[in-house]
């Protein structure tokens, strides 16, 4: 199990370092002069001397590369072309905020999907497995930024029942943040949820296919215990395994719908930044957004291990 | 004969399915003496396992449906309900399975898989448990087996896995141990070795046997008694030193000679039955093995009965067997 | 030697034949499919024929009729301008069919590639080919989309590269999935031996068995890539005003949300009913072809 970590752990760094290189050549391969693009109409030169220096622009590549990567791996990620401000100050200060919505969209896809899935499975040709297979079809299929529109007409526009956009702090006024995080959440969530559902329940479909199964039935076990003791600690694999990969599709889908709902995270601040042609902020998102999702494909390889004792005494 | 310990009487299985209903199991009758071995012996489709499986109603229900009786015990096992029949499976009627590549859960341990219908059924907890657990794996050849309980599936080899799964089976010493073409996925050796075993416990412990195969060659070796089965039907029942020697039903004939015998001079040329079984959605009104029988005429358009021309030796063909190969 | 390049190569087609009129009649029983299949090919319909169709012209402003809800006259209502919605949504679908499908070509073309030769070759090559997948597999893909867009400007064309990038690692690890899968069968090693070049092998051989998992994960990624389209271009990234884009009407429609939802509404309805065509396809051929794979739409992250 320790080398199945290293390993994995390896791999991560090499990936991240990858990621590393593609980020860094986006401010190599934008037409035109960032810093001055960045600037606009407020341009200074010494300032933009500045700036360039600190971003190391005047040097040949593959040093910028070098003391580029050496500054990000200690949290340097330079500064904000356009506020002047350290990139990794700004992340850090949306990251709280992009995470709430992120984990709660995760809770409402797996607490929707999950059981729904499950049951769907055990009872499949009834008419709940129909309708809920068929409701994850439109699930699947809607752009979570229209169901984030839709929402905000019928709840916040219509029905005035829960706020259209913003956030408020959970510390300082905790009802106001769930009701704030709501709609969000639903938008990101019953799209993942969808997927998680319909994964869930082919797994557990064919684990209830597999002649382990029926050896437990055969055994005297009552449909119960053969759920419990056997069919979902095999299910749980392939699950785990697609919601950690689902983890990526969300977080993309966390950058698109915090923009509609004005949502202070990681998205609206590199959506911002492109709007700037603000380049190192981009590019810092971008890092942690990579950073975040392989972390998150870390643990989840680590509880497939856990999970699954093949690759555990591998 | 003594009383049989279960009674087969008129089973008939069919699954509904979107191209109509499939007849799987047509009016099978047989009876299981105490300690005694049966061999159902068939083609895959045959219906072999399929019959098995509902007398432990372990077939889904839809699109299973299943009539007749099964009496073990003085109760039919086939409306007992859930409660009852989970009571019997594993406890009194025990089934393994063909592949012990599948049959075991990959993700548990094979001592949690093993312990399960002993403290189900025996009621032993904790060390108790356990030590009834190593006891079985001793039983059934595993070495170091105490060890060996923490072990996943997928640490141990084919034949041992089968092991596993045999000394399951007999955990709760059922009375009957039904034998899916348990030796199917093993080698030649490990089969071999492993029929001996099953014999051995069967004698120690006393149960009666129904040992399911598609190879008569097996049957040779275990069974005392025989039961062909054909588009679900019977089409011949014999003990098993009759059912080698003479008076065969043509499609036992063909499933005989198909096997290689070495030096054996084949009297017919009829190597491989030619043909494929039949359409359980469509099967034919007479004899089933009428479109794949060297002999058919006129008379097997009609549906042929179970005779008995020597007492214990029942065939189901319109002709005397002996006649048609002599 | 010569009678088993010969058994192989007969046998083939024959396989080939039988297979693809299995398919053709799986696909057919699957309802689903049938109907997706339908729909779809009335969007195509109506998207080369768009501008005979379209009722109004798209950019043609009718000012006093600004903000008019659904009516015979504009059976989808009009805009903040008084443009015709209908119009738009029917002249959009072209834009997204066309970015949809030269995506997923770009996809295509360099993903299959990599993953013949990573998968054939195997060692060396078909780590570091993996290893750079493995890099554009490990940001998930919208962001991944604007990383790029962000870099080459914005703009319709700007798009379908972006999108074609984000796509091509699930390409190219199922072809090279496939292809481990193969390289070691018998007519493969038959062709081998016999002297066959790597290139004839793997274009006579390979690939033709390659085929079907590719041909699902089209399918399911046009869905995929006319879902991201919509998302750049509700973020302003893809196609530019004043061409109009279901993802930017949608946009536009925001400011606009309790005079005029039809704005909103239509424009979202539209990408719904195409991604969800293209899903039903593309599980009706993956039920078809190739059972054994996973639906990739119960993995949209992978993609």
């Amino acid at each position: 199990m320790t080398g199945f970590i290293v390993r994995r752990v390896g791999q991560m760094l090499l990936a991240l370092l990858g990621v590393s290189v593609v980020v860094f050549a986006l401010i190599h391969l934008v037409p035109g002069d960032p810093v001055r693009i960045a600037m606009g109409t407020r341009f200074d030169q010494e300032v933009y001397e500045a700036l360039r220096a600190r971003a190391g622009l005047d040097r040949p590549l593959v040093t910028q590369y070098l003391s580029w990567l050496a500054r990000a791996v200690v949290g340097d990620l330079g500064v904000s072309f356009r506020s002047g401000a350290p990139v990794t100050e700004l992340v850090w200060q949306r990251l709280p905020a992009t995470m709430t919505l992120a984990g709660a969209a995760l809770l409402v896809a797996i607490v929707v999907g999950v059981p729904l899935g499950i049951i769907s499975a055990v009872r499949s040709g009834s008419k709940l497995d129909y309708t809920a297979s068929a409701l994850s079809q439109v699930g699947v299929s809607v752009p979570d930024f229209w169901a984030a529109v839709m929402y905000i007409l019928v709840f916040s526009l219509t029905l005035g029942w829960l706020p259209a956009s913003g956030y408020v702090s959970l510390w300082a006024d905790p009802v106001g943040w769930l009701r704030h995080l709501i709609l969000p959440a639903l938008s990101v969530g019953l799209v993942s949820g969808s997927i998680v559902f319909r994964f869930v329940r082919s797994a557990v479909l064919e684990a209830l296919n597999q002649d382990y199964t029926r050896t437990a039935r055969a055994k005297g076990l009552s449909r119960r215990q053969v759920l419990i003791g056997h069919v979902l600690p095999n299910a749980w694999i392939p699950i785990v395994t697609v919601i950690g990969l689902q983890l990526g599709f969300l977080l993309g889908g966390v950058v698109v719908v915090e923009i509609v709902f004005a949502w202070p995270g990681i998205g609206r601040l590199a959506f911002l930044a492109i709007g700037d042609r603000d380049i190192t902020v981009l590019q810092g998102t971008v890092l942690y957004i990579a950073f975040m999702f392989l972390l998150i494909n870390l643990l989840v390889d680590i509880i497939y291990g856990w999970l699954d004792p093949r690759v555990r005494y591998d | 004969m003594t009383d049989p310990i279960l009674s087969v009487r008129d089973l008939r299985i069919s699954f509904g399915s979107r191209q109509g209903r499939a007849h799987v199991v047509n009016g099978l009758s047989y009876d299981l003496a105490p300690g005694e071995t049966l061999a159902i012996v068939g083609e895959s489709g045959s219906g072999k396992s399929v019959s098995q499986m509902a007398l432990m109603q372990l077939l889904p229900v839809p699109p299973a449906r299943v009539e007749g009786e099964a009496i073990f015990e003085g109760r039919d096992l086939l409306s007992l309900d859930e409660k009852e029949i989970r009571k019997v499976r594993g406890n009194q009627i025990a089934m393994i399975f063909q592949d012990p590549m599948t049959s075991l859960n990959p993700v548990r341990t094979i001592g949690h898989q093993l312990l399960e219908p002993i403290e189900l059924h025996l009621g032993l907890k904790g060390s108790a448990a356990r030590e009834r657990a190593v006891e079985l794996l001793a039983m059934v050849g595993i070495p170091s087996p105490a060890k060996r309980l923490d072990e996943y599936p997928h640490q141990f080899s084919g034949g041992m896995r089968q092991r596993v799964v045999i000394a399951m089976g007999i955990s709760c010493e059922p009375d009957i141990l039904i034998a899916d073409e348990a030796t199917t996925a093993l080698d030649v050796t490990t089969q071999a070795k492993i029929i001996e075993e099953i014999s051995a416990l069967q004698e120690r412990l006393g149960m009666s046997l129904i040992w399911i195969t598609h190879d008569l060659g097996v049957v040779a070796g275990i069974a005392d008694r025989v039961v062909v089965l054909y588009g679900g039907q019977i089409m011949e029942q014999a003990p098993v030193d009759d059912l080698f020697e003479g008076r065969r039903h043509p499609y036992t004939r063909g499933l005989l000679a198909s096997l290689p015998v070495p030096g054996d001079e084949r009297p017919d040329k009829l190597s491989a039955i030619s043909g494929l079984p039949p359409d359980p959605l469509a099967l034919p009104p007479g004899c089933p093995f009428m479109p794949r029988c060297p002999h058919a005429e006129a008379v097997c358009r009609d549906r042929p009965e179970l005779r008995a021309p020597v007492p214990s030796h029942r065939v189901a063909c319109h002709f005397d067997p002996s006649d048609l190969y002599e | 030697m010569t009678d088993t390049a010969a058994a192989t190569e007969s046998t083939q087609p024959v396989a080939h034949r039988s297979r693809l009129q299995m398919t053709v009649s799986t696909v057919f029983r699957n309802r689903l499919a049938v109907s997706g299949l339908l729909v779809l090919a009335v969007l195509i319909l109506v998207a080369i024929f768009a501008p005979w169709i379209a009722p109004y012209g798209v950019n043609e402003l009718n000012v006093p009729s600004r903000l008019e809800g659904p009516s015979l006259a504009h059976p989808f209502g009009t805009d903040n301008l008084g443009r015709d919605v209908l119009s738009r949504v029917v002249v959009a679908s072209r834009v997204s069919l066309q970015v949809g499908f030269i995506a997923v070509g770009i996809a295509l073309a360099l993903g299959v590639p990599v993953g013949l030769i990573a998968g054939y070759y195997g060692g060396r090559i078909d780590s570091i080919l993996m290893r750079i997948m493995d890099v554009l597999f490990s940001v998930p893909a919208i962001v991944l989309a604007i990383a790029i867009l962000a870099t080459l400007g914005p703009g319709i064309f700007n798009a379908m590269i972006a999108i074609g990038i984000v796509y091509t690692p699930i390409f190219a690890r199922i072809t090279r999935g496939s292809v481990l899968s193969l390289r070691e069968a018998v007519f493969v090693r038959a062709a081998r031996s016999l002297g066959a070049t790597d290139g004839r092998i793997l274009g006579t051989h390979v690939l033709p068995n390659v085929i079907a998992p590719v041909i699902v994960q089209t399918s399911l990624s046009l869905a995929f890539a006319i879902l991201a389209e919509a998302a750049l271009s509700f973020l302003g990234l893809g196609v530019q005003p004043p061409d109009p884009a279901w993802g930017r009407m949608l946009s536009e429609g925001r400011g606009f949300f309790q005079q005029a939802p039809w704005m909103a509404i239509f424009p979202g309805l539209a990408i719904l009913v195409t991604v969800m065509s293209f899903n039903f396809v593309g599980d009706g051929l993956r039920d078809a072809l190739d059972p054994q794979q996973r639906s990739v739409i119960e993995s949209r992250g992978v993609a």
